[in-house]
């Protein structure tokens, strides 16, 4: 498990985050939502131990962050940041298999568990392609195989994921195909974590999900209960309509259509 | 137009196989050919005899000529050759920038200026002893890139971690410092320190000796071994650092290693030989675009490409205008210059280059 406890930030005396209690379970997808500016990216950099001037706790499979090594943390944890800027040409395969580095001599399926992450994601047509050539929503596949691979191995210890927006800049067939990727993760025994800006998306896939606001949770609980109008509404300051689907009675909210003068009252 | 070549992870032991033979035939047509050209038969002969494997005694003037001038002088131009180039890889590497070159952190500049500075004020403090000048130039030349570096890393620094924008300014401030400082001492120099320092800025492989051969060689090749061994790092960096940090790489002690010892390498480099343009900058380029960016084999394939380029620019250098040379640094850079414009106009850019 991924516990964070009381966790505070504050940058050039400003606060991007209050107190903030969060955990990720083994197994499990745990999604964060929230207006921009929430404070979302800030604690999964956290969580992934890249920023390390925080207040609080983050405790991995029980034991306090700090105290692991730079490679002890990547044996238990991947990460997919927002956007990667590659400056050379590497091909894809290249890519995928630096998730593998740190662990190749201790593993003798690494080739297969390579093929199988690649075919996953659907970049395994484009294993020798130079992968600046390839297009926005591509590359993210390509990083996120990257990711997968590094802790696709089954462990003794559970392994975490940490996924910010991953779905951004992708078709809504690839946006379906990645969060079914994710549950499949979770089958390995990996812990999940994403923020997610799409609500019914979250909702559909997440098991459990945090609303942010203002460097601060708003609400969270089992995913299917928290997705309620007024927590929606309360988080982001827009009024939504939340339906069930006929078919898998899974909710999904559609926002009202706002006026400008709406909008002006919704930020103040 | 120039293709890059898709690798598969076996042929990068072909590609090193194959420079590793043509590093050799360069080194043995380089040792053949000069103002007294030796037989390449007969090179092996000596080496045989050296090595006290045959006791049938060499020709003597090629003996003399052979392993007094030759080959200390072809095995500085490999070691210097190859520390330059895989500087410039593990530098632009690091920086995740194809431009940059080691140069470009004040190593060259930093030794440029206290070298100057000596030839124009050294000779009111030690008279003008040549002895004393040939041993001190290159112990100045390093102690001042080193200096000028070691400025350029505290800049660098902020808040604990290493600033790679505020390093590459850096690096151009103290440049542009060390530049105007060396305008202000030539203004003081005579017509003979000039020509003396003109020299010293393009570069000179001709000073080699087995004694300057033999202090060197250690530093130049541990150094350059060592930045071997950051392949993984380098490219998981090429990624993106907190990538790399994710991925497991120790980020700050990693941009740590490959400054002090690509300083290390281009500031004994630059004590030995002047300043040589261009080989740390066109090398690693060179082999990206041929067979793409894996820092496995664009890390390696430099350090023996970087000796192959050193050793046909000093051939030519020596042989063009005989029995005069032509400075190294004007070779490098008349061959350097056209070629790599020739790249940059023939590679296809949004292949080679993220333009982002």
């Amino acid at each position: 498990m991924i516990e964070a406890k009381h966790i505070r930030l504050s940058i050039n005396g400003k606060s991007l985050l209050n107190d903030v209690n969060l955990s990720v379970q083994p197994g499990t997808f745990t999604a964060i939502a929230g207006p921009n500016g929430a404070g979302k990216s800030s604690l999964l950099k956290i969580l992934s131990h890249e920023l390390t001037h925080y207040k609080g706790e983050v405790r991995i499979n029980d034991v306090i962050a700090s105290s692991y090594s730079v490679a002890q943390l990547s044996a238990v944890r991947a990460v997919l940041p927002q956007h990667s800027h590659v400056q050379f040409p590497f091909t894809v395969k290249q890519i995928v298999e630096m998730g593998r580095q740190h662990f190749k001599s201790t593993s003798k399926n690494n080739d297969a568990l390579l093929e199988e992450v690649m075919e996953l994601t659907g970049v395994a047509d484009w294993a020798n392609r130079n992968y600046l050539t390839l297009s926005g929503g591509e590359q993210q596949r390509v990083q996120l195989a990257r990711v997968l691979a590094q802790v696709w191995d089954q462990k003794t210890f559970p392994r975490y994921v940490l996924l910010d927006e991953p779905t951004s800049s992708l078709d809504i067939a690839q946006q379906q195909l990645i969060f079914s990727l994710v549950k499949k993760a979770c089958e390995r025994n990996i812990g999940v974590l994403a923020v997610v800006h799409d609500l019914n998306q979250a909702v559909q896939f997440a098991d459990h999900l945090y609303f942010m606001r203002d460097g601060a949770v708003v609400a969270q609980g089992e995913s299917k209960e928290v997705f309620t109008k007024t927590n929606i509404e309360e988080t982001f300051c827009c009024r939504v309509n939340v339906y069930h689907d006929p078919c898998t009675n899974c909710p999904y909210i559609v926002p009202e259509r706002t006026t400008l003068s709406n909008l002006k009252i919704a930020s103040v | 137009m120039i293709a890059a070549i898709p690798l598969k992870q076996q042929k990068v032991g072909t590609v090193l196989g194959v420079l590793a033979v043509v590093l050799v035939m360069v080194m043995l047509v380089a040792l053949s050919i000069g103002q007294v050209t030796i037989p390449v038969k007969d090179i092996v002969m000596i080496m045989l005899y050296k090595a006290g494997l045959t006791a049938q005694e060499p020709d003597a003037v090629f003996e003399t000529v052979l392993w007094s001038i030759r080959l200390p002088r072809i095995i500085m131009t490999v070691l210097i050759g190859a520390a330059l180039a895989i500087s410039g890889a593990a530098m632009q590497g690091l920086f995740r920038n194809p431009l940059v070159e080691p140069g470009l952190i004040g190593v060259s500049s930093g030794a440029a200026l206290s070298v100057v500075a000596l030839v124009v004020f050294g000779s009111a403090l030690i008279g003008n002893a040549a002895f004393g000048m040939s041993v001190l130039m290159p112990v100045v030349a390093f102690a001042g890139g080193f200096a000028a570096t070691m400025l350029v890393m505290k800049i660098g620094q902020q808040v604990g971690k290493t600033n790679i924008a505020v390093l590459i300014l850096g690096g151009v401030a103290i440049n542009a410092l060390a530049g105007a400082l060396m305008g202000l001492v030539i203004f003081y120099a005579d017509e003979n320190q000039l020509r003396m320092f003109t020299f010293w800025t393009l570069g000179d492989l001709g000073g080699a000796t087995w004694q300057k051969v033999l202090i060197t060689a250690p530093v130049l090749v541990l150094s350059s071994v060592w930045m071997l061994s950051y392949q993984f790092p380098l490219n998981a960096i090429a990624i993106g650092e907190a990538e790399a940090f994710h991925m497991g790489v120790d980020v700050e002690r990693v941009k740590k290693s490959i400054v002090f010892f690509s300083a290390l390498a281009v500031g004994v480099s630059v004590s030995l030989a002047g300043i040589i343009g261009f080989i740390g900058l066109v090398v690693p380029h060179l082999v990206r675009v041929i067979f793409r960016a894996d820092n496995r084999l664009v890390l390696p394939a430099s350090l023996l490409g970087g000796p192959i380029l050193l050793l046909l620019s000093d051939l030519v250098a020596r042989t063009l205008v005989a029995p005069s040379e032509l400075p190294i640094g004007v070779v490098t850079a008349l061959i350097g210059a056209p070629f790599f414009i020739f790249l940059l106009i023939g590679a296809n850019h949004k292949n080679e280059f993220n333009t982002r």
